[in-house]
């Protein structure tokens, strides 16, 4: 019977169910009731109009993309959304605001403990975390598993969060604050290929004013921009008409302008329970000091995270192109085509020098390209099963731009006791120590100089 | 009524929570504001739209003629009552 309950309820889909959640949650933390009401609402708003962005979307892509397969016999059956549908696919997970908590005490005992000096208080995120127990939980069957995960992933944000945060003040200067979003947990396959570069004459010489590089191609990082090329040179090598290839090239341009929006309305929602999450605390610690951790947008006035995001776009098509022929991949790069997941890391190991990160971001995007293929069939199947987006049959869906895509794909693999993941998170592992080591050596010189 | 513009990669996360913030400090002291997060890629072609800059980005990274406040505080708590004194100044203006 209860069952039975729990089943019609999870029935409804996200966008019923969800925002009933979010009502409660909100009163729980002493929410007025009308502003409650308000955030319920356009929490389900949020879902809805991301449906519709999405139908929209492949309204126009998907009969383009499959011409491209025909015509061209590249196996390119996945298409790119972006991380703002991927968002709304994790947050339907049905035990995705227990993430929360994990994530608040994890870090409250690790400060307590003094195993960090982070306090993340970057509650968005937490479906970086969420995505990942997803990921975990549909492979294995386990929802505990992915919980471990989940709680695995917070562990390592947090202790990455401290070997970045002098560098993260040296880049920008902002006091006080690290970043503990996911895309850093690539810091020590990025470490690795900077290090390879040490032994690699001339590499240190080149000198490229990146603001003024920005200034002169940052037309092409506007997601209407990107959207409306990208989607056009589908249609081109789907064999479209001159008029068809216009149509798609804006549709795509308008989705791509439209996702950010809807994304909002999660923000707008989540934002109150996120905010007494975060008051709750930094109340906890008045008088231990402490780095906040952040979203990554306080690098996004370092002009190097845009050039090179941008300048990476025509080699990710190229690759993606070249590894379908190896049937590594099979993902068209889309709505995440500017991958600012791997560039502002590799700034930060790279310390802004741009040729180092140019090199590090060009050997690293396989990754992106293999794991988003290899996560497209869960991620679509998750789709339709939390009645998050209504895809088409055969239709794929996956996200370019997932963040730490090795560390996502062993821990999944590792937890559902396949050898490869096993033997991919004692590599992850490894390189782990190692990258701590010498961000500590490198943290130790920055200190001196000060 | 002011116009206040936060922002940051996407336009959603960051921006979202320091816009949030700051909106709902303004009503508590009855301050008539609307703010917006908007996407940093897009700030070039817009920044003539708003009459207060809340910028999460360093110092020296920020030219834009508009009067303009730090963010880091309303995401960090600290120093943040001291920014939206300076705030309320601009807004009364």
């Amino acid at each position: 019977m209860f069952n039975d309950i729990i089943q019609y309820i999870l029935g409804l889909g996200a966008a019923i169910f969800l925002p009933v959640i979010m009502i409660i949650l909100g009163l729980c933390v002493k929410m007025k009731i009308k502003k409650a009401i308000i955030s319920g609402i356009t929490l389900g708003i949020a879902f809805t109009g991301m449906n519709v962005v999405l139908g929209f979307m492949f309204n126009s892509i998907s009969p383009a993309a499959q011409a491209l397969v025909q015509r061209t016999g590249l196996q390119l059956t996945a298409i790119d959304v972006g991380w703002a549908p991927i968002s709304a696919i994790a947050w339907a997970w049905p035990f995705a605001l227990f993430m929360f908590p994990v994530q608040i005490i994890i870090n409250l005992i690790m400060l307590a403990l003094k195993f960090t000096d982070c306090l993340n208080v970057d509650l968005w995120n937490v479906w970086g975390k969420i995505l990942t127990a997803t990921l975990v939980a549909y492979i294995t069957g386990s929802v505990v598993l992915g919980f471990v995960a989940g709680g695995i992933q917070v562990i390592l944000e947090l202790i990455s969060g401290d070997l970045v945060q002098k560098r993260c003040y040296e880049a920008t200067n902002i006091p006080g604050v690290t970043c503990t979003h996911p895309m850093f947990l690539q810091g020590p396959y990025l470490a690795l290929i900077n290090k390879i570069l040490d032994f690699v004459p001339g590499i240190n010489k080149v000198n490229v004013d990146a603001a003024e590089l920005k200034k002169r191609i940052g037309i092409f990082g506007e997601n209407s921009i990107m959207g409306f090329i990208v989607g056009g040179l589908i249609a081109f090598l789907g064999g479209y008409a001159i008029k068809d290839i216009l149509i798609t090239a804006m549709s795509v341009a308008t989705a791509m302008v439209l996702f950010p929006m809807v994304a909002k309305l999660f923000m707008q929602a989540l934002a109150p329970i996120a905010d007494a999450a975060g008051t709750f605390m930094k109340s906890k610690f008045k008088g231990r000091d402490f780095y906040i951790g952040l979203d990554w947008p306080f690098l996004a006035g370092c002009s190097e995270v845009w050039v090179i995001a941008i300048v990476l776009v025509p080699i990710e098509l190229i690759l993606a192109f070249g590894l379908s022929q190896m049937g590594l991949n099979k993902l068209i790069p889309l709505a995440s085509i500017i991958n600012i997941v791997v560039t502002p890391p590799a700034m930060i190991i790279a310390r802004k020098n741009l040729l180092r990160m140019f090199i590090m971001c060009i050997i690293a995007t396989p990754s992106y390209l293999v794991v988003a293929t290899q996560f497209a069939p869960q991620i679509t199947q998750m789709a339709a099963d939390t009645h998050t987006l209504q895809t088409q049959t055969g239709q794929l869906i996956s996200w370019m731009q997932i963040e730490a895509p090795e560390f996502r794909w062993s821990i999944v693999h590792a937890l559902n006791g396949d050898i490869s993941g096993i033997a991919g998170i004692a590599v992850f592992a490894i390189l782990f120590v190692w990258y701590f080591i010498y961000m500590k050596k490198s943290n130790a010189q920055l200190s001196k100089k000060e | 009524m002011k116009r206040i513009f936060v922002a940051c990669g996407s336009g959603v996360a960051t921006s979202q929570t320091v816009a949030s913030k700051v909106q709902s400090m303004c009503e508590d002291e009855n301050l008539d504001v609307s703010v917006e997060a908007v996407d940093f890629k897009s700030l070039e072609n817009i920044i003539d739209q708003c009459d207060i800059y809340i910028s999460i980005v360093s110092e020296k990274d920020n030219n834009w003629n508009v009067p303009t406040i730090k963010g880091i505080p309303f995401l960090t708590g600290i120093g943040m009552e001291e920014e939206f004194e300076k705030l309320k100044e601009l807004i009364k203006k």
